[in-house]
């Protein structure tokens, strides 16, 4: 049946080889083995709508596939599904100045419109470490946060049009760059975040920032966990921040280790927190940095000194993912609003020192938006099969405490496959039930990425 | 033991620069600016050499307009003692500043002299070496190991395909290669220590010194732009393009 799509497609857009199907088959998670029966490289709106109708005619699922950077599963397909990468249609076709709005296909990489917008003396605020393979389409479809989101907002923040081909094969076209459209049920919103369950995002309409003024980053050392969100608050209450991360000191070790990059700091402290801010802020941040060490929250700092330093101190946040893959972490990807954080943070603490307590545990995230990344390494003797499901049995007692905070169990990464048995944890049966009832709407056929998400 | 360390103001190698329409040099308006890398390495190795209780005293030195004590600054938070500006407003070139330094080194009697191998903007690596000529001091270049040893230094020279090991006796000239060292952050605490060590401003006549230009820049061009690349479906289709376009096969 699957010739049908060498008709569909022009030559050289469709493959069956084994080594191609292991590499577009799974993204950054590493729990599921690939297996996709092809994969297809549509160039136009055209194709994709020709291959959605088709596949709905004969039943074939079909996994959208952007810069499978996800880790969550999301772009996994292990079931014979035909993946549909967008890896063709990069292309960013319209810039509209007064507007600050670029068209790009779906598969335009995030660090590509950032340069773009760079070009015109804009910016596209949303970055992420992933943000040189990630693509346009694959931000949407999972609502993409990453490091700059407590100035900036999230991926949605910045969809000002898509362009969708639905499960049932129609082309729909949500609010096309409109600031203001009071005409119903904005559809735009349900794509973002709805992880290809829904329809294929083919087209994208992104609003530019401006160029943000020159930024410093500061490095601070914090002895105590609860002593980050004094920090930050403390932060906060005088100046705007374009970011604040934390780390704990073993994800700087490997990190360290894997760079071979040197301590920012001259001792090892237990936790850090990075921070950037406008440059013209800096005589606000030291005073800040003065109260928080006079205050015992804060031991020590490091300040760049150039853009140059500025980017070698976030390569110790933005290198941890890359740095711990080896480890083969089970991640954990969770929110709370800021408020709750105290009580939650130790709540966590206690939960993972009783329940890991032979494992690795790297602490990291985005905390000015509430968001941790907690990661539990699996010991080199462990078989990986028995470590995941060491990590599944601990992660409903993780995921209650979020519960317990009307938290998130996926803050960032999505839901995909790997969350999906939990998502009743966040998620209410009536909402669930709202989300399946949209679901066969969009999706009649059941085509559209299925097992995932729901 | 005094150690002397010029450093330069430059752009910051992270950014893009441009070409004025005119051709007449780089773009400098907005430009964020930074110590040359190099010259980083100087400081480093210079505070290393007090860390390890070899040196008593570093003095950073800027050559340039009053901006440049944005980078002294920097300098006295990376563990300098004390700065001097010898200020000017002239486009100061590598002689004028070997000379200047000269005239500040016979105040200064430093026992060595640190400099950074070259600077990203100028790339004219020639600084250091013009200052050891007027100084009359002895130069270990490209350095990329430093150890005192017997009232000397052993200085380990990055060369064309090798290493090559010399001794120099002081007071000497050092110019740092990149594997030198890496240099440390400066600390927030540095930074604010850093605002109280003196920072002794003078100008080039203070110092007796003509530092006025003596070559002229005729035209600044961006390197070309590159073709983008095109995929080929074939080999064949390779080797005729390499055969036929390219002419790097026969």
């Amino acid at each position: 049946m699957l010739e049908a799509l060498d008709e569909l497609f022009s030559p050289g857009c469709v493959t069956r080889a084994a080594d191609d199907l292991a590499h577009w088959g799974r993204d950054w998670t590493t729990a599921y083995k690939a297996a996709p029966s092809a994969v297809v490289f549509p160039k136009s709106i055209h194709e994709v709508v020709a291959l959605v109708r088709w596949a709905g005619s004969h039943g074939v699922a079909l996994v959208p596939s952007g810069g499978r950077t996800g880790l969550s599963g999301g772009a996994v397909a292990n079931h014979g599904e035909v993946v549909v990468s967008f890896d063709r249609m990069n292309a960013i076709s319209d810039f509209r100045p007064a507007d600050r709005l670029v068209t790009c296909q779906a598969g335009v990489v995030t660090a590509n419109l950032q340069g773009f917008a760079t070009e015109q003396g804009l910016s596209y605020p949303v970055d992420f470490a992933s943000s040189g393979s990630s693509q346009i389409g694959g931000n949407i479809a999972t609502n993409a946060g990453g490091i700059k989101v407590i100035r900036y907002g999230l991926t949605r923040d910045w969809v000002a049009g898509l362009t969708v081909v639905s499960g049932s094969g129609e082309i729909l076209e949500c609010n096309q760059g409109l600031i203001k459209n009071a005409t119903g049920y904005d559809l735009r919103h349900l794509f973002v975040g709805s992880e290809g369950t829904l329809g294929f995002i083919v087209e994208a309409q992104m609003r530019l920032a401006l160029a943000p003024p020159p930024q410093r980053v500061m490095v601070l050392g914090v002895p105590r966990f609860a002593d980050i969100l004094e920090v930050l608050s403390a932060m906060q209450a005088r100046l705007v921040l374009s970011a604040f991360e934390f780390f704990a000191d073993q994800a700087l070790a490997k990190v360290m280790a894997h760079r071979d990059l040197q301590s920012p700091l001259s001792a090892r402290v237990a936790f850090y927190a990075l921070i950037e801010f406008d440059d013209d802020a800096l005589e606000e941040a030291t005073a800040v940095f003065e109260h928080c060490v006079a205050s015992g929250w804060v031991v020590d700092a490091v300040l760049s000194q150039s853009d140059t330093q500025a980017g070698q101190l976030w390569q110790l946040r933005e290198a941890i993912s890359e740095s711990i893959a080896p480890f083969t972490p089970y991640k954990n990807d969770i929110s709370v609003c800021i408020g709750d954080m105290p009580g939650f943070l130790d709540a966590v603490e206690m939960l993972v020192a009783r329940e890991y307590p032979d494992f690795e545990v790297c602490w990291y995230g985005h905390i000015g938006d509430g968001n941790l990344h907690l990661n539990i390494l699996k010991p080199e003797s462990m078989d990986t099969q028995a470590f995941y499901a060491r990590c599944h049995e601990i992660s409903p007692k993780v995921f209650q405490a979020v519960a317990e905070k009307n938290g998130s169990i996926s803050a960032e990464h999505g839901v995909g496959l790997l969350k999906r048995d939990f998502l009743g944890f966040s998620r209410s049966p009536a909402e669930i039930g709202v989300m399946r009832g949209l679901k066969g709407v969009l999706d009649p056929h059941g085509i559209m990425n299925p097992g995932k998400l729901l | 033991m005094k150690v002397m360390v010029p450093v330069k103001r430059v752009v910051d190698a992270n950014v893009k620069v441009r070409v004025k329409p005119d051709n007449t040099g780089v773009d400098l308006t907005n430009v964020k600016m930074a110590v040359n890398p190099f010259c980083e390495i100087a400081i480093e190795e210079a505070v290393r050499l007090t860390e390890a209780g070899l040196a008593t005293e570093v003095v950073a030195v800027a050559v340039g307009t009053s901006a440049c004590q944005e980078q002294l600054r920097t300098c006295l938070a990376l563990g300098a003692d004390r700065a001097v500006l010898i200020e000017t407003d002239e486009d100061v070139q590598p002689l004028g500043i070997a000379k200047a330094l000269k005239a500040l080194q016979d105040k200064e009697n430093a026992d060595i002299v640190i400099f950074g191998k070259q600077s990203i903007d100028g790339d004219n690596s020639q600084t250091g070496q013009m200052f050891a000529a007027l100084a009359g001091m002895p130069q270990g270049t490209f350095a990329s190991e430093v150890t005192p040893e017997d009232g000397k230094l052993k200085v380990t020279r990055e060369i064309d395909g090798g290493l090559q090991t010399i001794s120099v006796s002081l007071p000497a000239v050092i110019t740092t290669d990149l594997r030198l060292n890496e240099p440390r952050y400066a600390s927030l605490p540095n930074i604010m220590k850093a605002k109280k060590k003196p920072l002794d401003t003078m100008s080039a006549a203070d110092l007796g010194v003509d530092v006025a230009p003596t070559v002229e820049v005729v035209s600044v061009e961006p390197p070309e732009e590159r073709q983008a690349g095109v995929k080929v479906e074939t080999v064949d289709e390779l080797v005729d393009k390499l055969r036929n376009e390219a002419k790097v096969i026969t």
